[in-house]
């Protein structure tokens, strides 16, 4: 793979949940160390493309490479590849039977071999970050959902992937625990990370995201930078969104 | 987030006792303090016959229990395949597994009893309690199957997503994450399971299997107590079943503890 290459290539998928089109014709790319937001109404398809990456939703059509993989050459193994994606969910979806710490080590204790003392000792250092290392002995249910969520993204983390995906990490969220995640994904990516993040938090696409994509109807309407996207959109149906937003 | 707390009720065996329920005065205490005091003042106010039945019967328990365990074991190992069987995506292995079920609850017990006793064991001979355990498993694992399908379909599939998308494949993904949460659901159906199984291996004494009802028939046929027989046969059973329930309650709560906040 040539540096320059993108880190995604999403190149013409398309998508069918029985006759309903849920991905038409899209495109995209994201370059290491890129934030790329993807914006648009529920149903838009915007979802099921982050789910694409790493091949939670199969495609009908098109091809997607991460880091130099085809997602569906048959002689590739998807489980190494999602090593490299981490994603966070908008439930969390936490082990429910593990504590905040086992939630951090178990994959990195059956997937790397990672000896178990290594392995608690960097999921403490992954508590710290997210500021949550009080509660590692505690079970899911025990945290609030904000806590969880931070939770689920060092989990996520422990991995250490390249590229970060988040699915409407803060739609499931009581109003007043959306910006202690928040607060963690801009840390986040002021280290640099690779991230693809669909969300509704338009604050947040403004301060971090490189690339805002718009999607409407399962196609990519607009891209541009965050500063042109939401001061001087280009198509009608994306003032249409971002007045009904806004 | 709500979570509700989801039971299945599957098979006839004893009720679980509720282990919140601390109360003195509830079914399963009256049964526990009925059926211990009849069995200690009927061999005390009357020895003959009482006495020597309860001296004579128990040979019978370890049968019981040994054909149980062994029974509820190989249930177990056969109902996950089962279950699993029944939710693959190959088309083959679902079939057979769905097959099994549907064969297995067809056919009444006891001419799955028989039929592998005396038809299967005149092609080959085997151990009289060895073809009974067969059966009985053969039997309840088809049972257990359906209460592992349930369990694990009552796993939110957000778990198996979150566990995928860190890198394990499906089998780890069912191992390390679905299984055990499946297994608190799973509990307290498979606990009713293994008392009706119990309270079944009744039926093995119709083969050459000295179980408790199998003791109990021997003394009857030589001393014409039936009547009395029968009681202490009845009672021991019911004991047994009263503690195992309330083992299993027991160990429902502990397993548990993962969801109280």
């Amino acid at each position: 793979m040539n540096a320059a290459d993108p880190i995604i290539k999403i190149r013409h998928i398309n998508k069918y949940f029985g006759s309903f089109k849920a991905l038409d014709d899209v495109s995209l790319d994201v370059n290491l160390g890129e934030k790329v937001v993807v914006l648009g109404p529920s149903g838009s398809g915007k979802s099921t493309l982050l789910r694409t990456i790493n091949r939670l939703e199969t495609i009908s059509s098109g091809s997607i490479i991460v880091d130099g993989h085809d997602l569906y050459d048959p002689d590739e193994d998807i489980n190494r590849i999602r090593m490299e994606l981490g994603m966070v969910f908008q439930n969390f979806n936490l082990f429910k039977h593990k504590t905040v710490l086992e939630n951090l080590t178990l994959a990195p204790i059956k997937l790397k071999k990672m000896e178990k003392g290594r392995a608690e000792a960097m999921a403490y250092e992954l508590l710290d970050k997210v500021g949550i290392r009080d509660r590692a002995n505690h079970y899911p249910i025990q945290l609030s959902g904000g806590q969880q969520q931070r939770v689920a993204i060092a989990r996520a983390l422990a991995m250490e992937p390249k590229i970060m995906l988040f699915d409407e990490p803060t739609s499931a969220l009581d109003p007043e625990m959306i910006g202690e995640v928040l607060e963690v994904m801009i840390t986040l990516a002021r280290e640099g990370m690779t991230m693809v993040v669909v969300t509704h938090e338009m604050g947040f696409a403004r301060e971090v995201a490189d690339q805002v994509v718009f999607m409407d109807g399962g196609a990519i309407v607009e891209e541009a930078s965050p500063d042109s996207f939401f001061d001087h959109p280009v198509h009608a149906r994306t003032r249409l969104f971002l007045d009904q937003i806004l | 987030m709500s979570d509700q707390k989801q039971k299945i009720e599957i098979g006839d065996g004893a009720a679980i006792p509720d282990p919140e329920d601390k109360g003195l005065i509830s079914a399963w205490w009256i049964a526990l303090i009925g059926t211990v005091s009849l069995l200690i003042i009927l061999p005390l106010l009357k020895p003959d016959p009482y006495a020597r039945i309860l001296s004579f019967v128990p040979d019978g328990i370890l049968v019981t229990f040994k054909v149980t365990i062994a029974s509820i074991s190989l249930a177990l190992v056969i109902g996950l395949l089962t279950g699993l069987g029944r939710l693959s995506k190959n088309r083959f292995i679902n079939l057979v597994a769905s097959l099994y079920v549907e064969i297995v609850r067809g056919v009444p017990l006891l001419v799955q009893l028989f039929y592998i006793y005396f038809a299967l064991g005149r092609i080959v001979r085997v151990p009289d309690i060895v073809a009974a355990v067969i059966a009985m498993a053969f039997c309840y694992g088809a049972y257990m199957g359906e209460v592992f399908r349930a369990g694990i379909k009552s796993i939110d599939h957000g778990q198996t997503e979150a566990s995928l998308s860190l890198g394990f494949n499906r089998r780890q993904t069912m191992a390390y994450v679905v299984l055990p949460q499946a297994w608190r659901t799973i509990l307290p159906p498979v606990g009713n399971e293994f008392i009706a199984l119990l309270k079944d291996t009744s039926l093995v004494s119709i083969l050459a299997v000295a179980d408790i009802l199998r003791r109990g028939r021997e003394y009857a046929s030589e001393s014409f107590n039936y009547f009395e027989t029968y009681t202490m046969i009845a009672l021991i059973y019911l004991l047994i079943t009263l503690v195992l329930s309330r083992l299993i309650a027991n160990m429902e709560h502990r397993l548990s503890h993962y969801e109280r906040r």
